[in-house]
């Protein structure tokens, strides 16, 4: 082979695995809800709140990927131990490994407690029970299965459901 | 339909706040919170009302229905554990069937009792279950120590089904316990096979449902778990509390349950050919590994394959169905099919259950009972087994919000060709009574008349049984006296049970079957398709032959059709349990007629 055909090849092999990668990265960035395994590999069986830890309901828990690593994990957990006080705020936890906004609002990294209000809002809480921000949240009538807890795709970001209520994720 | 929005949403925001098992100290219970979270289970939330909402409603222009004739079995008082209701175990008891037992064409009453845990410690004669002989003209002969039926264990559930094929109807009963499979002697004595036959449940059994879901003509049998309880390692009571260390309803202190504590799975037993059975729960994909409170189950068509599907009802978690594949197995399918959560994707605290086709449309449809403070839930059946919670279209949504309901059934007490809807209710917090809720521990019942697939509640007469208050938990529904009107049957906690006689005046027509398959020979499983009116306007129902539902309850297996101004039968089609199809001819109504198997044409 010649050494002109020789660097040819090589040029373009690299610039396929170069593309290839580009490419997955690109789809990777779109973000995605997951599920089955890999959700079970990230979400908490428990979470600390308070003063306590509970239980998860992985039945009602849900994850996005944006990028290769990074994450945004919610759960509802069973809030039968909390007083009902914290019960009225607090269902479960939302935990971001990377600058997010929710319903537009800024985000930083962190783990925090999440509750849905039926005025309309969900109230983002750090983890002694002090709010950190308050965003209004979309009714979608149209959902046909809604479920307590869910995520779903809505373009580059993400709809984290309670219900029928939800509110865009999207990373930063 | 602005209106619908409206009342969805405002039940949408109930909060769950009560089963609850709290842990924590230094509390303020009474300190109202000032907004309500969404998710979670729907069990209720802080309200403070003027008046309660589910006592002493009464309507003085409405019609007398019902009249209560309780008197012969008045000697029966139901006991669950102690008034305070320190434990969960001491509030969900008991089960009450209505059924045949000696084949003498009048069917017969038995009621479950509880028990206490003095009585499991042996140190207090442990309450008695009973069986009462119908002698006709509402005469009751209470015949429980000859039958051999007193069960004195934890009474929870009763589901009838004859499992032997030998024309006798056996009881399986449940308890928070070691359950009891009662077989028919057929000379008016049963015999406990549990132990022998393989079916001596431990834990907490609930309602349990029979049915041959994999078509050798021998019935299986479903039996739900509720709550895993070690009476060494009981949870909190607020009678022992410090003030420190207790579970919550409202800020004020209850007994814990059943979020908090672990759960028990469920369990299906095949019938072998030698007439024992096996635990085949897990192979079968029924076992229910997230451990949700069971308490209803029924089999029954859901997709009308001709395999018998499988619909539970849990407390405080979705719901699951269990769709019948054919190889001995099921798929679970309450997420995709809509039955698991309600309208909102709320999770809810299920009790009871009632089968049946509400809008005459030729499929099988439910509705469920709920704690206080959430409605109870109609879900339509669609059709490939995809189901809409239709509760407020319905007119049984807001009403029912107060209620804490039990046993529910679809009953038509008019006759019109209509199934109306009747709901058993009771709190299980003697606590209630203390504060301005809205709600109250005796609980009326309630009456919805189906008026072309929309449900009315029916008033209440002062001083008429509907207008009465009790802490209802099992029903049975049966027509005991023979007049074609369906008489009710309610087991009370800690009461006495009632007895209510039909007597609405302006009922039609009707016809009652009694089923006699091949096998299994009672037929459950089979569904009739009755046609009237063929030439003053078409009118096609549906009726099941179902074991169990309600709640841990049995109703009596003669299907029931209403009429209306039909005098005659234009179709039967009878859909046996075992695959087959036949249409019967019918000579004349008002009247009780036996359909046996392989009797009829083909249609």
């Amino acid at each position: 082979m010649k050494p002109s055909k020789k660097r040819l090849i090589t040029v373009l092999s690299v610039f396929v695995i170069a593309a290839s990668i580009s490419f997955t990265v690109l789809a990777q960035d779109t973000g995605a809800v997951l599920a089955g395994a890999e959700l079970t590999k990230v979400v908490p069986t428990s979470y600390y709140f308070q003063g306590q830890s509970a239980p998860t309901q992985m039945r009602n828990a849900a994850a996005a990927r944006f990028g290769t690593n990074r994450f945004v994990i919610a759960g509802m957990v069973d809030t039968s131990g909390y007083s009902a006080q914290v019960r009225a705020r607090y269902q479960g936890f939302f935990i971001t490994d990377s600058a997010i906004t929710i319903g537009g609002e800024s985000l930083a990294i962190g783990a925090y407690g999440f509750g849905f209000t039926n005025d309309g809002k969900l109230n983002i809480l750090d983890l002694a029970g002090n709010q950190v921000l308050s965003v209004a949240t979309t009714n979608d009538k149209e959902l046909k299965r809604p479920r307590p807890l869910m995520m779903a795709m809505d373009g580059a970001g993400v709809r984290f459901y309670a219900g029928r209520d939800y509110v865009v994720i999207a990373a930063k | 339909m602005r209106n619908f929005f409206r009342k969805s949403r405002l039940l949408f925001g109930l909060a769950p706040v009560l089963l609850s098992f709290s842990l924590l100290t230094a509390q303020t219970p009474s300190k109202k919170p000032e907004t309500q979270q969404q998710g979670g289970v729907s069990t209720g939330a802080p309200a403070t009302y003027t008046s309660r909402r589910t006592t002493g409603i009464t309507d003085p222009n409405a019609p007398v229905l019902f009249e209560e004739v309780t008197t012969a079995l008045a000697n029966f008082h139901h006991r669950s554990g102690g008034a305070a209701k320190d434990y969960i175990f001491d509030t969900p008891s008991g089960g009450v069937a209505i059924f045949d037992y000696d084949g003498d064409g009048r069917p017969d009453i038995y009621l479950l009792n509880g028990s206490t845990l003095a009585a499991l410690q042996g140190k207090e004669k442990p309450p008695r279950a009973a069986l009462f002989h119908n002698l006709g003209n509402w005469k009751f002969e209470e015949v429980t120590d000859k039958a051999g039926v007193a069960n004195e264990r934890w009474g929870m559930g009763v589901a009838v089904g004859d499992y032997d094929n030998d024309g006798h109807p056996d009881m399986y009963v449940t308890n928070f316990g070691v359950s009891r499979l009662y077989h028919n002697n057929g000379n008016g004595t049963f015999t406990d096979v549990a132990e022998k036959l393989g079916v001596a449940r431990r834990g907490w059994s609930t309602g349990a449902s029979w049915g041959d879901y994999d078509g050798d003509g021998r019935l299986d049998l479903f039996v739900p778990g509720y709550v895993a309880i070690d009476l060494n390692k009981l949870p909190p009571s607020p009678s022992e509390s410090s003030g420190q260390n207790f579970c919550q309803f409202r800020g004020v202190p209850v007994m814990c349950g059943p979020r908090g504590l672990p759960g028990e799975g469920d369990t299906l037993y095949h019938q072998k050919p030698d007439g024992t059975f096996e635990d085949v729960s897990v192979k079968a994909g029924v076992s229910d590994p997230q451990k949700y409170y069971g308490f209803s189950s029924a089999f029954v068509h859901v997709d009308d394959d001709k395999l018998l599907d499988l619909i539970v009802v849990n407390d405080s978690t979705p719901k699951q169905l269990y769709i019948n594949k054919g190889n001995g197995t099921f798929e679970e399918i309450g997420y995709p099919s809509g039955i698991a959560l309600n309208e909102n994707g709320r999770e809810q605290a299920g009790m009871g259950l009632a089968v049946g086709d509400y809008d005459n449309d030729g499929r099988v449809d439910f509705h469920i009972t709920n704690f206080s403070d959430d409605s109870n839930v109609l879900y339509h059946n669609d059709g490939d087994t995809n189901f809409t919670d239709v509760t407020f279209q319905a007119g049984l949504g807001e009403v029912s919000i107060p209620f804490l309901g039990w046993g529910t059934s679809f009953v038509d007490y008019d006759n019109d060709g209509w199934l109306d809807l009747f709901v058993v209710n009771g709190h299980v917090y003697p606590q209630v009574d203390a504060h301005q809720w809205g709600t109250s521990y005796a609980q009326q019942a309630l009456l919805f008349r189906n008026v072309n697939g929309k449900f009315e509640r029916m008033g209440a007469p002062p001083g008429s049984a509907l207008a009465n208050a009790w802490p209802g938990r099992g029903l049975a529904v049966g027509d005991l006296d023979g007049d074609g009107r369906l008489d009710l049957v309610i087991n009370n906690l800690d009461s006495t049970p009632v007895v209510l006689r039909n007597v609405a005046a302006a009922t039609g027509h009707w016809l009652g079957l009694r089923l006699v398959g091949k096998a299994p020979r009672d037929a459950i499983g089979s569904v009739a398709f009755l046609t009237t009116g063929l030439t003053t306007g078409k009118l096609r129902q549906r009726q099941d032959v179902v074991s169990g539902a309600v709640y841990c309850s049995q109703n009596d297996m003669t299907l029931h059709f209403g009429l209306g101004a039909a005098t005659k039968v234009d179709k039967l089609e009878i859909q046996w349990a075992d695959g087959a199809s036949e249409v019967f001819a019918v000579a004349g109504v008002d009247k009780v007629i036996t359909i046996t198997e392989g009797k009829g044409s083909r249609p």
